[in-house]
């Protein structure tokens, strides 16, 4: 039985090559016809995937609203390198779907956005490249393929912001890649420990007799309960290397400061799948890992995360106050929204979790809306600075119009995607620990203060005709292109979406993180460690 | 001691040494064919002139300067291709049903020479490098100082001229080759030697022949000097390692590995002080070949003076030799009964660690690209080292039951390792030969703009970099992943069973922080690769003419490419074939 998963990561992977091979081989005086095809091409193969994977979603949204605990569809295992245990295990459940299905989306939105970015015939296969390694993060259920394509996820965004970024892309790039490349290795060190320690559960004739299969690591440990990987001490500190090399990825504060660096040197569609996928990718890996295989061990760093969580999300804020820099400001924004993820998993109940795993969803839609936003300000004004253009609204309506439409969903606006899950997360927060909510409810308006100050100095104060950045005449200041037009819109319509019809989403979530609860952390709290 | 009866070897022994033979049927063709000429023998008392072929008047096709480097590398596949077919199924196609395993100068069972899996593949290790070398030198060796060769020939130009000047270049090509592979035959010496003093000769037969390639561009004085430097430090590490030997003949009377290892093993509870330095001073003759800190200091000078392709060769197949050396002096040298903690493994566990932090932060300051690979293949070394010193702790004690699949892993590791690191390091080296053609590789800003020159070389160093930094899925980071498993596996072998996060975490094993600076110097170590990437790919060229084509080089490089991918993700023969070759290692 194989999987429709697995020539889902493996096509784009293959048509990718092709696409830098032929840009490689084309003559010089032909290359802007290349570039033309090639980008053809890619965005055929990602709306390909975009509808199988919608088509996958009508099909199974009933099998993924019923899943039981472990359990996963499209499930398909084989034999990679049975020596030392490795396989290629493909499987999607409510947590990854939805993950999924948020790739599929964006690659081809992020790929019409910079239609126009030059030598389009690398950027877009890079594009398609990224949107294989991203759909290996998601789907893999053997813990060193997820490895395996959690750091190939790092080559083509360090070629993108190299080869597209801005002024300072050498050092973003660089600092980008060290940082998540040693948070990774630390967690590496995690997993291997795993492997070790969960002993010889899988029964295959490997040299070292263990495997990397998730699924039987995770019975294993639900089992075994507080004797998994010899004892709770243990588990803590496994659970505690996975959790900095995800806490890195995410970013959460101590370590986020990649990110603000990386965003602002980043091309407009690299920003945009690093915040929309990239760092949900430390989320995922959070609820995947430290749910299934350490729950007790996350019952015990539930003030850990809290307090990381907690700071990340007021830190975050009032960073994002004194920046003056429109992309720093919404990096740090990221931030602060990743910071409720941490909350939302430390309540440790279904609501909190369910929101948590909403709030990587509709933050996936909704940053890469701002990014875009942001990066069409720059190409069209040169700028970032907010406050070096007044009346943005009289002389880009459409460029307003859609900032507008982002900063309103990034600030929880009630019928927008991020309102549901900000909403979800409280509740759940308040239920759990009562009034220690009330520092993350005040933050939320401090969100409200920076976006809708930000956006009266941007697109509203200056007079009647405005002012525009220096170099700037007024006949030069453009509004957004069409293939811009097309990619924002496109973006607005899962945001209003999921927003008004939260459900559609929302039960296979529920579903997986009242399952997981069940019976993982429900049983880990009878441990009594 | 010594009373080997080499000569009457039977046709079975002969056919399992094909590779060998191969190699010394090469050594004699690269003498013979650019001898070949016109000269005649006149028979005493008559005017009969009988063609004797040697010298006179050579041949144009045996004094072409590209038949050494033809032989040597033809001679150097074949022995890859028999040492791969001796190992491969249970059939051979080339010679019929064979015995993987054969014994040779058998004395009252414990031979002098065993062929097996292992031995082979470092065989392949050593054969590939050296293939690798020689077909990349083929395009550049010529005998006078390339600054004063024309590029063109002179209008002028005696057809003579350039007859006695193809001639030198024939000489030089074949003193070169020659030395290639009187190495792979100490190579071969050293993978098969089951006997202390065989092996010592081999090692000596491969470094001497190493040592002269280092210093072979004598018209540069960095060669010159990289090789007396090799030559005099590699001398006094071996008196030393020489001296641990005479100590352990002094102390067991038979250097056969067997006996050591059985008379090792019955001192178990009343350890000789003979042997135990004896042991140590061979360790520090090995720590010299794998130029592990502090032994390292000539490495960097060595690989910057000599030529790339012979330093692609040193941080390899000569590295490999070290490894070997370390293997089975450890595999003599390991405690059986579980009583007694092995002497070996806090110096090497310290050993590594400094081989590995010193070697990437010494590459992370240097400028010039040979330098770096250098340096890098230091901390390479030191990772190599860790995986090693694992087996020890085992050994010492911990581990147990599973404690003969902890040592395999570990083995396996250390082996795939050094079969991959033939792709990569070998291929970064190639790269840099391309640019020796130009002139200087000694500047990172030799290697600017390398991608708008010639992508395809760019692409191949930017793969090459990341599977040394060990990045998934490239080979690099399969064998270094399996090294840390092999050390992880070992300090998890009996986790404490305590509740608290604190306790479990002191109460871990040592080695296991040991498996995590293994880590954290792969991450430390990207950013000097990257560095390597990044100028390449987004800094303009100080010049913009495009490399020569070179199509030998360049097909060698095109290999090495595909070898470090191709590995990386369908690694299932290559772990079984060093899996075998553990299991066979250990029995």
């Amino acid at each position: 039985m194989s999987s429709i998963l697995t020539p889902l990561i493996l096509g784009p992977l293959a048509i990718s090559m092709i696409g830098i091979l032929i840009g490689w081989a084309s003559p010089r005086d032909k290359q802007t016809s290349v570039d033309e095809a090639v980008k053809r091409l890619m965005l055929a193969i990602s709306l390909l995937i975009f509808a199988i994977v919608t088509f996958l979603w009508i099909d199974l949204s009933k099998g993924l609203s019923t899943l039981g605990w472990n359990d996963y569809l499209l499930f398909d295992a084989s034999n990679w390198i049975p020596s030392i245990g490795v396989s290629w295990i493909v499987g999607v459940d409510g947590l990854s779907f939805p993950m999924v299905w948020l790739t599929a989306f964006l690659v081809p939105v992020s790929m019409i956005v910079s239609w126009n970015e030059p030598r389009g015939r690398y950027f877009h296969s890079l594009l398609l490249f990224m949107e294989s390694a991203l759909l290996g993060v998601f789907v893999a259920l053997d813990m060193m393929m997820f490895y395996i394509f959690y750091e190939f996820t790092l080559i083509p965004m360090f070629f993108l912001i190299l080869n597209w970024g801005g002024d300072d892309r050498r050092y973003a790039a660089q600092k980008f890649m060290i940082y998540t490349f040693t948070a990774s290795v630390i967690m590496l060190a995690g997993l291997l420990a795993t492997y070790w320690l969960q002993g010889d559960v899988c029964g295959t004739s490997s040299i070292t007799g263990r495997c990397f299969d998730l699924t039987i690591s995770a019975s294993a440990a639900n089992a075994a309960g507080s004797s998994f990987l010899g004892g709770l001490g243990m588990q803590r500190f496994v659970f505690l290397l996975f959790l900095i090399g995800f806490l890195t990825k995410l970013p959460s504060v101590p370590v986020h400061t990649w990110l603000p660096d990386a965003h602002v040197q980043a091309p407009t569609a690299g920003s945009m799948l690093l915040a929309g996928v990239m760092l949900k990718m430390g989320g995922y890996g959070l609820l995947r890992f430290g749910l299934l295989l350490f729950p007790g061990a996350v019952i015990d760093f539930r003030l850990v995360l809290i307090i990381f969580g907690m700071i990340s999300v007021v830190y975050g804020a009032f960073v994002c106050l004194g920046q003056t820099n429109l992309k720093r400001m919404i990096a740090y924004s990221s931030i602060s929204h990743m910071g409720l993820i941490l909350i939302g998993l430390a309540t440790l109940t279904p609501l909190g979790i369910t929101g948590a795993i909403f709030m990587l969803f509709a933050h996936g839609l909704i940053s890469p809306l701002l990014f875009g936003v942001c990066g069409a300000f720059k190409h069209h004004y040169h700028t970032m600075e907010i406050g070096s253009m007044r009346g943005l609204a009289r002389h880009a309506p459409w460029l307003a119009a859609f900032m507008m439409i982002g900063w309103m969903a990034s600030l929880g606006l009630p019928l927008l995607a991020g309102f549901v899950a900000e909403l979800t997360i409280l509740i759940a927060f308040w239920q759990a620990y009562g009034w220690w909510v009330i520092p993350l409810a005040l933050t939320l308006v401090l969100t409200a203060g920076y976006y809708l100050w930000s956006m009266q100095r941007t697109i509203f104060e200056g007079g009647l005709d405005g002012e525009l950045p220096e170099g700037i005449k007024p006949h030069q200041a453009r509004d957004l292109s069409y293939s811009e037009i097309a990619g924002f819109f496109l973006l607005t319509l899962p945001i209003l979406l999921f927003g008004i019809l939260p459900f559609l989403v929302w039960e296979m979530m529920a579903n997986h993180s009242a399952e997981v609860l069940d019976l993982t952390v429900a049983k880990a709290l009878g441990w009594g460690g | 001691m010594f009373n080997v009866a080499l000569f009457s070897i039977n046709q079975a022994t002969a056919a399992s040494m094909l590779p060998e033979l191969t190699i010394l049927v090469g050594i004699i063709l690269l003498i013979v064919v650019p001898n070949l000429g016109d000269s005649t023998f006149r028979l005493p008392f008559s005017q009969a002139r009988i063609p004797w072929l040697f010298g006179g008047k050579r041949h144009g096709w045996s004094s072409h300067p590209a038949v050494p480097g033809m032989i040597s590398s033809m001679i150097l596949l074949f022995a890859l291709l028999f040492a791969l077919g001796s190992q491969m199924g249970d059939v051979n196609p080339l010679f019929g049903p064979a015995s993987h395993i054969s014994e040779i100068g058998n004395e009252d069972g414990k031979p002098l020479l065993r062929i097996d899996a292992f031995s082979r593949i470092i065989e392949l290790v050593a054969y590939g490098a050296l293939l690798l070398a020689a077909i990349a030198s083929m395009h550049r060796m010529p005998a006078t100082d390339p600054e004063s060769i024309p590029r063109t020939p002179r209008a002028g130009r005696s057809a003579e001229t350039s007859r006695i000047q193809s001639m030198l270049d024939n000489r030089r090509q074949v003193d070169f080759h020659l030395l290639l592979l009187f190495a792979a035959f100490g190579m071969s010496v050293v993978a098969l030697a089951q006997h202390l003093f065989v092996f010592f000769l081999g090692l000596e037969l491969a470094a001497m022949s190493m040592g002269v390639l280092i210093a072979f561009h004598k018209e540069d004085k960095a060669s010159t000097e990289a090789g007396a430097k090799y030559f005099i430090v590699g001398a006094v590490s071996s008196a030393v390692g020489l001296y641990g030997i005479s100590l352990l003949h002094l102390w067991s009377g038979d250097l056969r590995f067997e006996s050591l290892a059985s008379a090792w093993a019955a001192e178990q509870h009343n350890r000789s002080f003979l042997a135990i330095l004896g042991v140590t001073l061979f360790i520090c003759a090995m720590g010299f070949k794998v130029s592990a800190a502090p032994f390292h200091f000539a490495a960097p000078d060595a690989y910057a003076g000599a030529s790339s392709p012979v330093a692609g060769v040193l941080a390899t197949a000569s590295k490999a030799l070290g490894i070997v050396g370390m293997l089975r002096i450890l595999s003599i040298a390991l405690p059986t009964g579980g009583t007694d903690t092995a002497i070996w493994l806090p110096m090497l566990a310290l050993l590594s660690i400094v081989t590995m932090t010193w070697g990437n932060l010494a590459a992370l300051d240097s400028r010039n690209p040979k330098r770096m690979l250098a340096y890098s293949s230091v901390a390479h070394a030191g990772y190599m080292l860790a995986a090693i010193a694992a087996v020890g702790a085992w050994k010492g004690g911990l581990g147990g039951d599973e404690a003969k699949g902890a040592a395999e892993l570990v083995l396996t590791a250390v082996i795939v390792h050094l079969v991959v690191l033939v792709a990569f390091k070998v291929g970064a080296f190639l790269v840099l030969t391309m640019l020796e053609t130009e002139g200087t590789s000694h500047r990172l800003d030799d290697l600017k703009g390398l991608a708008r020159r010639d992508p395809i070389l760019a692409c191949s160093m930017f793969i090459f970099m990341l599977a040394l930094a060990g990045i998934p899925p490239l080979s690099g980071f399969l064998s270094k992943m399996m090294m840390v498993l092999g050390v992880l596996e070992i300090s998890t072998a009996d986790p404490v069973a305590s509740s608290s996060m604190s306790g479990a975490a002191l109460g871990i094993n040592w080695l296991f922080w040991l498996a995590l600076a293994l880590l954290l110097n792969s991450a430390l170590s990207l950013f000097y690769y990257l560095r390597i990437g990044v100028v390449m790919f987004f800094e303009d060229p100080d010049r913009n003419r495009s490399l020569p084509s070179a199509l030998g080089v360049r097909a060698a490089i095109i290999i090495c490419a595909i070898g470090t991918i191709g590995l990386g993700v369908w690694p299932e023969p290559l772990l079984n074939f060093a899996h075998n070759a553990a299991e066979q290692f250990l029995s």
